[in-house]
């Protein structure tokens, strides 16, 4: 995993504004990467590395919210920050629902820039976290056989050993035994810690509620 | 019986009963005095006719004689009225000829009672026995009166005066007249008095047969009476039917005015006397049996409309003839109505007005529709250009956000590089540098759309001010009308040339002077006014001055109101001054504004007199 530091990256058509936000955002303390168009930002960029984009909504060929887009469906999709000459209402609608980090005016105060870049790295490091932490317990899931997967349903279930056995057709101590491998697959020490685990990692979500708990 | 007896009574006869039915016509219609001396011609034929039968059957010479003197009272009777008809009906013949046919004749008749037996002869000493169409007949032998020339000289001045009389109505073109009337009455005067004549000096042995020939004169002076009756029976025909003609027309006119509502009128200007019709009276509000003059009627239109009325009327009576105007009403019940006029003058030989027709219509409900018309088109005009204006200030400021965005954030870039303990010298000047070229980039901005806003190219011509001040007098004058503004022009008549677009300078006038009654649009003062005054301000140019008798401008507005986008208007987009003042400027005027001591506004800008005119 990365451990490089985040990088503002900024992208406009507009020359003399693309190099004067990245100025504001490099003396503020920020690195920062520039990019003419929204094209030449998805050829270039670090598909790793933490950080957002600051763009502007209206740019010739590929604008703001087609950015936001192939930005989503992407490996590492960083928040994403508008900036926009005037205020365009039914564009920052659709932004914003789309997870834009914020929607500024060209002029806006510094500090609300400043503001929105600083909301948009932590979000980034927030979920570029969350992303890290999910893939290591699907790393740990993966490790159980498909018998394994079996148990586990019943157990998250709330079932009894016997009960379990019974239902798969298998004896109650080869139960136990599944129990033990699946425990020590994924490092926990209680049901009530597996439970939260299988929960956390999204398996079995859908079927969960099929059966009432404390059964 | 015998031929003689049969053919003198049958004269006798028929004279009688034409003499009595022209009688009995005159006696209806006094005025038919050709019926009467006809009658009398007739009579006159009748007793003469008896009085020569009587002297072909007389017994003895004295018997004769008394015939010949009582006839010659029916000839006398006969050419007195013969006389008159000539001269009434050609109309012509010298009445001094007529008096002394009239005196000989009289004289003759006063003779043929006094000297002799009669005028013809002194004594008839005897008749003689002659055969005369199988009769046996008296005729008389004796002593000549010598008095007879008297008569005969009143026949000659009968002769001279009929021929005069006929020559007259011959040259002036009545032929037939002259040749019938005239024509036979010389004719068979000559052969009637011709054969007495020759019959009375003994020359020829006949008995007297004038009767033949007066019968000649009565059935040609008949057959001319009757064929006048027969004419005037046709005019009378005609008459009817050109009578029935014309009241289908009159009916007709009537429809077609009642159905335009349409009322109608005559002013006799020699006479200084006004007709019109009750519609007309209806619409200007005058009952029907009340008096009208020019004056009263001039009260009734709208003290704004009564001088433009004058002129138009003016024109025509000085030669244009036809004119069309509208003009308001004000009427007694304090009402408006709106009335289009259509008028006709007649002028004499000399060019003089006799009279002027007219019509005129009730307009106000087409003129009421125009007005909210205008007030539509007026409203959608201005929505479209605060539309068009707001396409622009938001093109604008997108363009214009660019730089002014990129100048902020490398001022506070600069500002932060500058907290350093050694700021980065390098990257500030760029940060300067990159500053100015926005800067610029912004002011380009701008310049384009100045240049955008003022794209059109004059196109200057000589332009007479008083046409440019009427045709947008004739623009606003409805809407002045709907918003109860007294719209005054003043423009000298002596007035030069100026150079200048038309179209520009008409929306400049236009717009100052709409500007003015949205200005009198709030207050409720009591008479709210407009005045136009052009005047000569020295050689090179004319000022057009437009005051509004509104609040005035605030004095801390009265600088900007020349600046873009500067507006008192809810709606207003600020831009109609500034463009003004553009074009006039771009013609080589100026253009200000100044608050009158007397209240409200004035706006003034000058043109430059045509060159070719300031040289002089």
């Amino acid at each position: 995993m990365s451990v490089t530091a985040p990088v503002v990256q900024i992208v406009d058509d507009d020359w003399s504004f693309l190099t004067a936000t990245s100025r504001l955002l490099r003396a503020s303390g920020f690195a920062v990467k520039t990019f003419s168009s929204a094209s030449e930002f998805l050829a270039q960029r670090d598909t790793d590395a933490p950080g957002c984009v600051v763009a502007d909504l209206q740019m010739p060929g590929m604008n703001g919210l087609d950015l936001q887009s192939a930005l989503g469906r992407s490996r590492n999709p960083v928040p994403i920050l508008f900036l926009t000459g005037h205020g365009d209402i039914p564009s920052s609608v659709v932004a914003m629902r789309s997870g834009a980090e914020d929607f500024l005016e060209k002029r806006a105060p510094k500090e609300k820039l400043l503001d929105a870049v600083r909301r948009a790295l932590a979000r980034d490091a927030h979920e570029r976290e969350e992303r890290t932490r999910q893939r290591e317990l699907r790393a740990r899931f993966d490790m159980l056989t498909k018998r394994e997967f079996e148990v586990l349903a019943h157990v998250v279930q709330g079932r009894l050993n016997k009960q379990i056995a019974g239902d798969l057709g298998i004896h109650e101590r080869t139960v136990k035994l599944h129990r033990t491998a699946i425990t020590t697959k994924l490092g926990v020490q209680s049901v009530a810690e597996l439970t939260r685990l299988t929960d956390e990692a999204g398996i079995f979500t859908a079927s969960a509620q099929t059966f009432p708990k404390g059964q | 019986m015998n031929l003689v007896t049969i053919i003198w009574s049958m004269i006798a006869s028929a004279c009688l009963t034409l003499a009595a039915i022209n009688f009995l016509t005159w006696g209806r219609n006094r005025e038919a005095w050709a019926n009467l001396f006809f009658a009398m011609l007739a009579t006159g034929t009748a007793a003469w006719t008896f009085c020569e039968l009587w002297m072909m059957r007389a017994e003895t010479p004295a018997e004769f004689a008394t015939a010949l003197k009582w006839g010659h009272v029916a000839v006398w009777l006969l050419l007195v009225s013969l006389v008159g008809f000539v001269r009434l009906y050609l109309k012509a013949g010298r009445p001094w000829l007529a008096w002394m046919f009239l005196g000989l004749r009289t004289l003759a008749l006063v003779l043929n009672f006094v000297v002799g037996q009669n005028l013809n002869y002194s004594e008839i000493t005897r008749l003689r026995h002659i055969r005369f169409l199988g009769e046996s007949v008296q005729i008389a032998e004796g002593v000549r009166n010598p008095w007879m020339v008297v008569g005969q000289l009143s026949l000659l001045a009968l002769v001279i005066f009929v021929g005069d009389a006929t020559a007259t109505a011959w040259r002036r073109g009545d032929r037939r007249t002259a040749l019938t009337v005239g024509g036979s009455a010389l004719f068979f005067s000559v052969v009637g008095f011709g054969q007495s004549l020759l019959v009375l000096w003994g020359i020829i042995q006949v008995p007297l047969t004038a009767s033949l020939s007066f019968m000649g004169l009565v059935a040609v002076m008949g057959y001319e009476l009757s064929s006048e009756m027969i004419r005037a029976t046709q005019l009378s025909r005609d008459l009817q039917v050109s009578q029935a003609g014309l009241r289908e027309n009159e009916q007709r006119m009537s429809l077609a005015v009642d159905a335009a509502n349409l009322g109608i009128w005559i002013r006799d200007i020699t006479k200084n006397e006004i007709w019109a019709s009750d519609k007309w009276r209806e619409l200007f509000s005058f009952t029907p049996s009340e008096p009208l003059d020019f004056e009263r009627i001039l009260r009734r239109l709208h003290p704004d409309d009564r001088e433009v009325f004058e002129q138009v009327l003016t024109k025509a009576l000085a030669g244009g003839g036809n004119y069309e105007t509208e003009f308001r009403l004000a009427l007694p019940d304090g009402g408006l109505r709106w009335i289009s006029s259509h008028g006709q003058v007649e002028f004499d030989a000399t060019g003089q007005p006799l009279r002027i027709r007219g019509a005129s219509r009730d307009v106000t409900a087409h003129k009421q529709s125009e007005q909210e018309t205008q007030l539509l088109r007026r409203e959608v005009a201005h929505v479209a250009r605060v539309t068009m204006m707001g396409q622009l200030a938001s093109a604008l400021a997108h363009e214009i956000n660019q730089p002014l965005g990129a100048i902020l954030r490398n001022a506070e870039a600069a500002e932060l590089f500058m907290q350093d303990a050694s700021p980065d010298l390098d990257e500030i000047r760029a940060i300067v540098a990159d500053i100015r070229k926005d800067d610029q980039r912004a002011g380009a901005v701008i310049d384009r759309m100045r240049g955008l806003l003022k794209r059109q190219p004059l196109n200057t011509r000589e332009l007479d001010v008083s046409e440019l001040v009427g045709d947008v007098r004739a623009l606003v004058r409805a809407d002045a009308a709907a918003r109860q503004v007294k719209l005054e022009v003043h423009v000298p008549g002596d007035l030069p040339p100026v150079r200048g677009d038309r179209v520009h300078l008409q929306q400049v006038l236009l717009n100052v002077i709409l500007n003015g009654m949205d200005a009198l649009d709030g207050t409720s003062g009591t008479e709210n006014r407009i005045s136009v005054i052009v005047s000569r301000n020295g050689n090179q140019t004319v000022e057009i001055a437009v005051s509004d008798t509104g609040s005035g401008i605030p004095a801390d507005k009265l600088a900007h109101i020349f600046d873009p986008f500067f507006t008192t208007k809810p709606n207003g987009m600020g831009m109609g001054l500034p463009i003004s003042r553009t074009i006039i400027e771009a013609h080589g005027g100026r253009f200000w504004a100044e608050n009158n001591a007397s209240g409200g506004a004035t706006f003034r800008f000058t043109l430059p007199i045509a060159e070719e005119v300031a040289a002089k």
